[in-house]
């Protein structure tokens, strides 16, 4: 804390609302989180791609990207003249990346990226503006096993970190919408009544719904553990359009269920927030305990708009929240070099694991001052003592 | 909650525990948490899942929910039921359950961050604030009332509500107040009061009130009458969105149990 009566100092201290300093430990931590993630994505065939921070407002915002105008930052290139935003998803720009530059690339095609973005407002559970991203693109793909590969890649690499309870929660934004529009509720009507579904506001359901209530009810309860949650969720009639997204999501649930029987996998079939680019099957990611949602992903199509581009899907996890269902960063094992210690003595305690802090002056008491500088041990008559 | 943290611990004069990790400010944790459960119901409950946290509102609502709590299962200490007790949070008979007593507003603000896991809330809260992360899976039908507009008697008759572009309200729902106001064009000036509306019109604060109403009895001391009928009102059984996800089975068991008990209460 800087001290209350140093006005200059408080005033460069304090930072603009949702931005951060991240401090030793915390920073290394941040970054080895990253990079483990990253390196399973790697091992599985996801090509690592990186996007600018900045570009043309009316690429970034286009198709799908116009979900996110209003939490993107905009400023004019002095440059071009143009105006350009400041990218607030990293989905987007790897997708344009895919149907520009790589479109002759052979599908489907693997893709990842780790970046920071910036929101104009955070959300109630984040006020964070920005936030890291580390995710993966499969573009080229309309297969099930496309789907539940990213799922279980989501999973494994948060477990990879050491995020344990971790859940994953399939949704179906799409279906609501179609059954909606199949049943002819339209119009503000259709728009509050997915909104009641979406909050599991069951009274606001029963009002807006009228005679379809006791249908969108019992979609709402098909939700919870997977396997238990398809079956109720099979026993419902519903209009022919929808077949094609339950159908998706039963095959989805099979292949998942197979590969990983330990998997925590629970369905619900009426969430639909967040997904606004979403063309079909999403998830979220959970872990008990953790407020707020470790990742999103689902489908969705290059294009932006349905019927363009091609299919892809992809997820994303926010490095704050899963820096929060993880295990703290562990102490690094630093060790003071006496003012003088040759430097092979240093090399080899570094490959050793060890980080070195060398003494920049002789000092009388070694001891005190390895304990000064947050070591915990010296460096004396060729080994390791501790302080 | 109480959580662990690396560090030192002392009890500081508040009477909370203060636990100070290393370059994190430090929280403070109730003492009466750790120790609060009553022993002789330990052993007639099933193992216990992981603590669970029911927050209730203070006031009107909570005469009428201790039926429903009753008939869910939940019996709180002594002294939940003492209005001498300032105790805020209440072991049950449940080692896993724990019952905070909040402001309602508070309620959807702890349930939102999961810092409790269920609560109950009125539609009032949920609409005022429109908090993503809250489930409201249940009417429990209690705590029945509606939001109005109401102005002093003596203007009812020469005010006319659609030559109006612009309102100055005093209440406590500035949202709700500017959202319905919106709707039809006019535009709201909302004067945000914690309690006593009713006296505002009177004083000249300003001469519509938005508030709750249930019999209008304290309208009608203060000379007050309904003009517009908002919404009606009652109290939900809300739910924090990771928590259903991630303990569905629990959750939803304790959705069933006080859907049984609303049902039961109807009958």
């Amino acid at each position: 804390m800087i001290d209350g009566a140093d006005t200059t100092l408080a005033r460069k201290a304090l930072l603009p609302a949702g931005l951060n300093d991240l401090l030793p430990q915390d920073a290394e931590h941040e970054a080895k989180v990253v990079g483990r993630l990253m390196k399973e994505f790697h091992k599985n065939g996801y090509e690592r791609v990186k996007p600018p921070l900045i570009e043309f407002e009316e690429a970034l915002l286009s198709g799908s990207g116009a979900a996110l105008a209003h939490q993107t930052f905009r400023l004019m290139d002095p440059v071009s003249q143009r105006m350009m935003g400041l990218r607030a998803d990293m989905t987007l720009q790897v997708a344009r990346i895919a149907a520009t530059r790589l479109h002759k690339a052979a599908r489907p095609l693997r893709l990842s990226y780790a970046g920071q973005v910036l929101r104009v407002k955070g959300t109630q559970l984040r006020p964070e503006r920005q936030f890291g991203q580390v995710g993966v693109e499969l573009i080229g793909s309309l297969r099930p096993e496309a789907d539940a590969e990213l799922v279980l890649l989501a999973a494994n690499a948060l477990a990879a970190v050491g995020a344990a309870g971790v859940s994953v929660d399939l949704t179906l934004p799409t279906l609501v919408p179609i059954v909606c529009q199949a049943l002819g509720v339209v119009g503000e009507d259709g728009k509050d009544l997915r909104a009641a579904l979406d909050r599991r506001d069951a009274a606001a359901v029963k009002d807006l719904a009228g005679p379809h209530a006791p249908l969108m009810l019992r979609i709402m309860e098909a939700a919870g553990p997977a396997p238990a949650a398809v079956e109720r969720l099979a026993a419902i009639d519903l209009p022919p359009e929808a077949e094609p997204e339950r159908r998706r999501l039963t095959a989805v649930v099979k292949l998942l269920t197979d590969a990983a029987p330990a998997l925590a996998l629970t369905i619900d079939p009426v969430e639909q927030r967040g997904f606004e680019f979403q063309t079909g099957l999403s998830f979220t990611v959970f872990a008990k305990g953790v407020r707020g949602e470790l990742g999103r992903g689902g489908r969705y199509r290059t294009g932006g708009d349905p019927g363009q581009g091609e299919p892809a899907v992809g997820f994303t996890l926010y490095t704050d929240t899963v820096l929060r269902a993880i295990p703290g960063p562990e102490a690094p094992r630093r060790i003071l070099l006496p003012h003088g210690t040759p430097r092979d003595a240093a090399a080899a305690l570094q490959a050793d694991g060890w980080q070195t802090v060398a003494a920049l002056e002789p000092v009388a008491e070694p001891l005190v001052e390895a304990r000064r500088l947050g070591c915990g041990h010296v460096f004396q008559d060729g080994r390791a003592v501790a302080v | 909650m109480v959580r662990r943290h690396k560090g030192t611990v002392h009890t500081d004069r508040h009477g909370g525990l203060r636990v100070r990790a290393a370059g994190r400010p430090a929280h403070r944790v109730p003492i009466n948490a750790a120790h609060a459960t009553p022993q002789q119901n330990r052993r007639m409950t099933p193992p216990a899942n992981e603590p669970l946290v029911l927050a209730l509102p203070k006031g009107r609502i909570a005469d009428e929910l201790r039926p429903v709590l009753d008939h869910v299962g939940i019996v709180p200490e002594p002294a939940f039921d003492d209005p001498k007790s300032r105790a805020l949070q209440f072991a049950t008979n449940r080692p896993d359950v724990r019952i905070i007593r909040v402001r309602s507003f508070d309620v959807a603000t702890f349930v939102a961050f999961g810092a409790a896991q269920l609560g109950v809330a009125g539609n009032d809260v949920l609409m005022e604030f429109d908090y993503p992360e809250l489930y409201a899976p249940l009417d429990l039908g209690i705590g029945k009332c509606r939001i109005a507009v109401a102005e002093p008697a003596d203007m009812v008759e020469t005010d006319d509500p659609s030559r109006w572009s612009h309102v100055r309200v005093a209440t406590k729902y500035p949202e709700i107040t500017r959202r319905h106001f919106a709707a039809r064009g006019v535009q709201a000036e909302c004067i945000k009061l914690n309690g006593a509306m009713e006296l505002a019109p009177g004083l000249g604060l300003c001469r519509r009130i938005v508030d709750l109403v249930s019999t209008g009895s304290t309208l009608k001391a203060n000379g007050l009458v309904e003009i517009e009928h908002i919404a009606d009102i009652t109290s939900r059984l809300i739910v924090n969105r990771a928590a259903f996800k991630t303990r569905h089975d629990e959750i939803q068991g304790w959705i069933d149990r006080f859907r049984e008990a609303t049902l039961a209460g109807q009958t």
